[in-house]
Order: structure tokens, then C-alpha cells, then sequence
């Protein structure tokens, strides 16, 4: 049931993504490091609004919220880094230059097609209303002309395009790959947080995607393979080894995961490797 | 008011608004990194607000001033933010006339008490309606509008006892069974024309009482024996050897019969209620009761608010449903409380002060979880009691 892994030494380098902190959370702004942390198996959790459908929450957009075993992850392999905070390079007045050029030369393409867009409205209501006879052809032609000459496209008209991510790094594409894997590793000194740690690096190691699982009542949930494709098999629950656990919270856990139909995976991180776990399934009563 | 960062960056991120910063357009990562940090609105904040907003709620900030205090709740007085001049109008007082600094409760006291002057001032009012100078002119002019008034007042409260239930203890129902004659009608009760005569009911009264007790043979058999018990022939005082053991006797007997035997009645531990007195049910349940039960809002006022939990949002519903507006937003559906689930549950302190400080809308806990967001609420119930008072 595992997933195959492939030899490391067949993989080309993971490319370094761009961590940027916000209130303390990391977080990933740029498209192609999405795209890279999904590929390395990190899932995460899109927390923005969707540009095209906004009102709705089921699918949101960017920014990537990652789980800070992920982030740990990331640091010790030496994938991420922190974004430059703004962009020092050009000054103010040449990036002014920029956009005031940008947003010209997409007022002249928006005028282009608006015209374009016109023009066919017209063709098409004529056209529909009486049949192809030379009087209401040229009658067409003539309105055709009409309406190049006398249109104006307003400027209050013009679409404007909002960035999510930092714009700087995306006008200077060469930026991109000069990425210095720097991240420090913000580990907190907590033996659950370790213990944590412990065990999404071993299920991540061994193929699996983890996301986490508080509305499950657990600390993580795991997928065989991309959520996107799967259900979640397990909820895993981390406690050390020698911690003792009252009988009522196992028989909660048990059967909140025979209620959703997941296995409860019990997972301890021994001191001297390999973490243990130990699954609760709900027998029948024979 | 300038607006607060998660309001801007929900705007922002639907394309509702565009920002700019030394005249150039912000991208929506230096919105999120400059507005949202733990000492303005945190993170996680944002979440669940946007999560809110994209579903079509509208949020407000919860501002714990805005809120009226406990014991004008109590005096349930009215939520007088704009209207506060207007709907004063009807309160003027035969004495100087207010002034504009009184406040919407002493203005509700002082309304109460001029109800009770009313019979008076309308009388007097009425007598002379003619004597008028100045300054009376003013005070006819409002006793007026108090005549319309009471009327309806008085005729409403007439009307409620009305619907109130009949009082048992005085009225008399004569006992047919025991009295021999009933007394003579009341002719005042009767329709006009109808004159009544004397109810001759000893002819009934001799119908009554006439079946004879069947018993059952059981019964027969004890009556007999009762009759026929010789003292001597009892087992139990063969085996007095005593008169005092023979008192001793007649004492538990007695004691048995009237529900009261010795092994529960003598010793430290007696039970809880005499089972000879009466009680009603719901009393003997108070009674044996363990748990008492408790109003979610009991002892609520002396707590006081902690740093880490505060209600942070008002949640109204969309403004179809109710009618909102942003001068007179209304009660709302829910407030929200933002926690973790990397933090504390909320114990019962913290449910009970934020509860009392909501006051009658319900308080929702939204726990963000890395991305998912879970909303709880508590919800007071009464376990039910199969007593009808």
C-alpha cells in the first residue's frame, strides 16, 4: 500500500522557494513555488480569495499557508528562503516610469479589442434582423464606419490588474533562480512539536501527503497520494512513547475514526529511529 | 473611520479596490504583510473573516463600549442611538419642562410616574380647560394627548384579567352529598322572568349511598378476623416476657402502621421526606435532586473579561434577510471569537464572561486550523422534567 520512492539520486534538485512571514505564519505568494512545494509532496492550505470566483469558499486561491512541520521540512533540506522584502534595485521613480508605460500600452490593446468587440455586436444585430440583401449591406457598412471613426474607449473603462505577489520579483524573471536556500529552522523547543516533526517527516518519507487534522480530532491527516485525487486513510495522533493516555480520550479518538471511517494511527516517536505506530479499527462484534 | 486592515485586504483580494503606496499599486503580498500582524488583525483573524465576508455575511469590529450595560438590558429600554430626540416627544411633564440632558432612562422613569398623576392632571384638565396663560398653554396642550392615552392603557390592562385562570378558592361548589338542602338560587344569576323555586332534593338524597359495598372475599375474611383477634393468640406477644417488651410492641406496630417504622426512623440517618406528609412532585424532585441545575449566565457579572479571549466580530446576516443599515446595523446574528486550535479550549469562565458580555446573541467560537476553520457554539438546555405545574 505504500507508495514507491524513488532513488534520491534520480531526482534533479528541488528548486528553493520563497517563504515570506506574515504575522508569524510562512507563507508562499509565487506560482512556481506552489508548484514546486506540491511536487516535493508538501500540501499546505490556500487561504486567499480566489481572483476569478471570489464569493465562494471552496475553492480559494493564494496565498500557501504551510503547516509548520513543513516549513521545518523544507528549511532542513535546504529548499526555502526569504524573500527579499521589497525591491531595492530600481528606484521609485523608474518603477513609476514602468507602470505608467504598463498601463498605457494595455489601455491601447483594451481600445483594440473593445472596438473589436463592438464592431461584431453590430454586424451580428444587423445581420440577424434582416436578410442579405445590398440595401442593409451597405446600410451595415456605413454604421461600420460610423462607429470607428466615433469611438473612444474610457479610461475609467479599463480593466486593471491586480498582483498577488510581489510584483518586483516577477518584472525581473532572472531574480527568480538567485534564491539563497537561507531559511533559518524557527523549531520550537517543545517535545510535542518535536514529536510531531518526528513523525510528518517519517509518513512524508514514506510517500505519504499530510494535511492537518484538528476538525478530525487528530494531528494529522493521511492520504496515500495527492488529496486532490484521494480520501484520507488515517488520522494520526502523536503522543510519546512513555506518555500516558486516559482510556476515555483513546475510545474518543476510536470512535470518531470509525464515524468517518479512517483509521487512527497512534504514532510515537522512539528516541532510537523508527517511530511506532499503533492503528485503532473498530472490529465488529461477533 | 479609516478602515481596518482585514476589511481592506477582503475588498483588495475580491478586486473591489486597488491600493497604492508612493503611487505605485500594492500587490496583495504587501497588503497581507503590512496590515495583518498580532497587534492589529492577526492572521488568523483574517481568515475567518474572509471566510465570512465570502459567504455573504457582513462583518462588523465588536466594539464592547457600543454595548448597552447589563442593567440597561435589564430595564430592557430602548435602543435609543439616533432616535433619541424624537421619541421623547410624548414626555412632557406638568412641572418646568425637562431638560435636553436627561437621559433615555430618566425619561422612561418619569413617564411612569406622570401615568400615575394622570387621573388627577385629566381632571383637572378637563375642569378647566379655559384657564389658559402662557405658560399653561403648553401644559393643556400636552395633557391632551394624555387622555388618548390612558383610556387604551386602562382598557388594555382590563382585558388581561380576563384571560387569566379561574381562582378555585373562591368559588364554592356546594357538596350535594353530605348537605341536605341546597340553597335557593340567586335570582340576580338567573334570566329575567325565571323565578326559582325551593330544590326539594331529599328524594335524590335517598338515591344516593345505595349500593351496598361489595368486598371482595379477601376483605370479607380480614373484616371477620378483625373482629374475632384474640390479644392472646398473637405470636409476637406470647413472646413479650415483659410488659415493657409488650409496649415495645404495641409502639412498632403502631409505628409501622403509620409509615414510620423504627429501623428508619431512629437512627442518625433518617430518610429524606416523611412519606405521611404531603408533597407535590415537583418539590419531591427539588428534593432528591444531585445536581442542581444552572443558567449558563449565572454568576457571570462578577467575572471579570481575561486579555486572550475577546469577541472580535459582529456577524449580521446579509442584508436581504435583515434590514441593515450601517447608521442602525441592528441586533446581530452572531459574534464571533477567534481561537486556535493550537491553543486553549475556552474553559467555562471565559464562556460564561463572553456570553454575559454578548448579552442575547449567541457567541461563536471559529477555531482556525491551518487553512480549515470549525465553528462551535454553546447552547443552554434544560434536561426535560415531566411535571406540569
Amino acid at each position: 500500500m505504500e507508495a514507491e520512492l524513488q532513488p534520491q539520486e534520480e531526482r534533479s534538485p528541488a528548486p528553493v522557494v520563497g517563504l515570506s512571514l506574515c504575522d508569524s505564519a510562512p507563507l508562499l505568494w509565487r506560482l512556481q513555488d506552489l508548484k514546486a512545494v506540491r511536487s516535493e509532496g508538501l500540501v499546505g492550505a490556500l487561504l486567499g480569495s480566489l481572483p476569478r470566483t471570489p464569493r465562494q469558499n471552496v475553492r480559494l486561491g493564494r496565498p500557501l499557508l504551510l503547516l509548520p512541520e513543513e516549513e521545518r521540512l523544507l528549511g532542513e533540506r535546504g529548499g526555502a528562503a526569504a524573500l527579499p522584502a521589497q525591491n531595492q534595485e530600481a528606484a521609485a521613480g523608474e518603477l513609476q516610469q514602468r507602470y505608467t508605460e504598463e498601463q498605457q500600452r494595455s489601455f491601447e490593446e483594451q481600445s483594440v479589442l473593445a472596438l473589436e468587440d463592438r464592431e461584431s455586436a453590430l454586424v451580428r444585430a444587423m445581420t440577424s434582423s434582416s436578410g442579405s440583401d445590398p440595401a442593409s449591406d451597405e446600410a451595415l457598412q456605413h454604421r461600420l464606419l460610423d462607429l470607428e471613426q466615433n469611438f473612444s474607449f474610457p479610461r475609467s473603462a479599463l480593466a486593471v490588474q491586480l498582483s498577488t505577489a510581489r510584483a518586483g520579483l516577477s518584472h525581473c524573471p532572472e531574480a527568480r533562480a538567485f534564491l539563497e536556500a537561507d531559511w533559518p529552522i524557527r523549531a520550537q523547543r517543545c517535545p510535542r512539536r518535536e514529536a510531531r516533526f518526528q513523525v510528518f517527516r517519517d509518513l512524508r518519507g514514506r510517500g505519504f501527503f499530510l494535511t492537518s487534522a484538528g476538525k478530525f480530532g487528530g494531528d494529522f491527516l493521511v492520504y496515500p497520494g495527492d488529496p486532490l485525487r484521494f480520501h484520507a486513510h488515517f488520522i494520526a495522533i502523536c503522543l510519546a512513547l512513555d506518555e500516558s493516555v486516559c482510556l476515555l480520550d483513546v475510545l474518543c479518538a476510536a470512535r470518531l475514526g470509525s464515524n468517518v471511517k479512517k483509521t487512527v494511527l497512534l504514532c510515537s516517536p522512539a528516541p532510537d529511529g523508527p517511530v511506532r505506530y499503533t492503528s485503532l479499527q473498530w472490529s465488529g462484534m461477533v | 473611520m479609516a478602515p481596518l486592515g482585514d476589511r481592506v485586504c477582503v475588498l483588495w483580494a475580491q478586486g473591489n479596490l486597488q491600493v497604492f503606496h508612493q503611487d505605485l499599486p500594492l500587490s496583495i503580498q504587501d497588503g497581507y504583510e503590512a496590515f495583518l500582524s498580532s497587534d492589529s488583525v492577526s492572521l488568523q483573524q483574517y481568515q475567518v473573516f474572509g471566510h465570512l465576508k465570502r459567504l455573504g455575511y457582513v462583518v462588523h469590529r465588536f466594539d464592547p463600549s457600543s454595548e448597552p450595560s447589563p442593567y440597561a438590558r435589564q430595564l430592557n429600554l430602548p435602543r435609543s442611538r439616533d432616535r433619541g430626540g424624537r421619541q421623547l416627544k410624548r414626555k412632557r411633564s406638568p412641572s418646568p419642562a425637562p431638560t435636553s440632558s436627561k437621559t433615555a432612562a430618566a425619561s422612561q422613569a418619569e413617564e411612569m410616574e406622570e401615568e400615575d398623576k394622570l387621573p388627577e392632571s385629566h381632571l383637572v384638565a378637563s375642569a378647566a380647560p379655559q384657564t389658559s396663560s402662557s405658560g399653561a398653554a403648553g401644559e393643556v396642550q400636552a395633557r391632551t394627548w394624555w387622555p388618548a392615552e390612558v383610556p387604551e392603557r386602562q382598557a388594555g390592562q382590563r382585558s388581561a384579567p380576563g384571560s387569566q385562570r379561574w381562582d378555585f378558592s373562591s368559588i364554592c361548589f356546594p357538596d350535594l352529598g353530605s348537605a341536605g338542602r341546597l340553597a335557593p338560587l340567586d335570582a340576580s344569576l338567573l334570566p329575567g322572568g325565571v323565578t326559582p323555586g325551593v330544590c326539594d332534593v331529599a328524594p335524590w338524597m335517598r338515591r344516593i349511598n345505595l349500593r351496598k359495598v361489595k368486598m371482595s372475599p379477601k376483605e370479607e375474611e380480614r373484616e371477620r378476623r378483625q373482629r374475632r383477634r384474640d390479644v392472646n393468640k398473637d405470636k409476637e406477644v406470647q413472646r413479650c416476657r415483659n410488659w415493657a417488651e409488650y409496649h415495645k410492641l404495641l409502639e412498632r406496630r403502631q409505628a409501622k402502621r403509620q409509615g414510620r417504622p423504627a429501623h428508619l426512623w431512629s437512627g442518625e440517618v433518617q430518610p429524606l421526606h416523611d412519606p405521611t406528609r404531603p408533597i407535590s412532585t415537583a418539590e419531591l424532585l427539588e428534593k432528591i435532586s444531585v445536581i442542581k441545575s444552572t443558567d449558563l449566565l449565572e454568576g457571570a457579572a462578577r467575572l471579570k473579561g481575561s486579555e486572550e479571549w475577546r469577541i472580535c466580530f459582529n456577524v449580521y446576516q446579509p442584508d436581504s434577510v435583515a434590514d441593515f443599515k450601517k447608521s442602525n446595523p441592528g441586533k446581530p446574528y452572531a459574534r464571533m471569537c477567534v481561537c486556535s486550535f493550537d491553543g486553549p479550549v475556552p474553559d467555562l469562565r471565559v464562556i460564561k464572561q463572553l456570553s454575559f458580555q454578548s448579552g442575547d446573541v449567541p457567541v461563536v467560537y471559529a477555531a482556525v486550523d491551518h487553512g480549515d476553520i470549525s465553528f462551535y457554539t454553546f447552547k443552554d438546555f434544560q434536561l426535560p422534567r415531566d411535571i406540569y405545574p
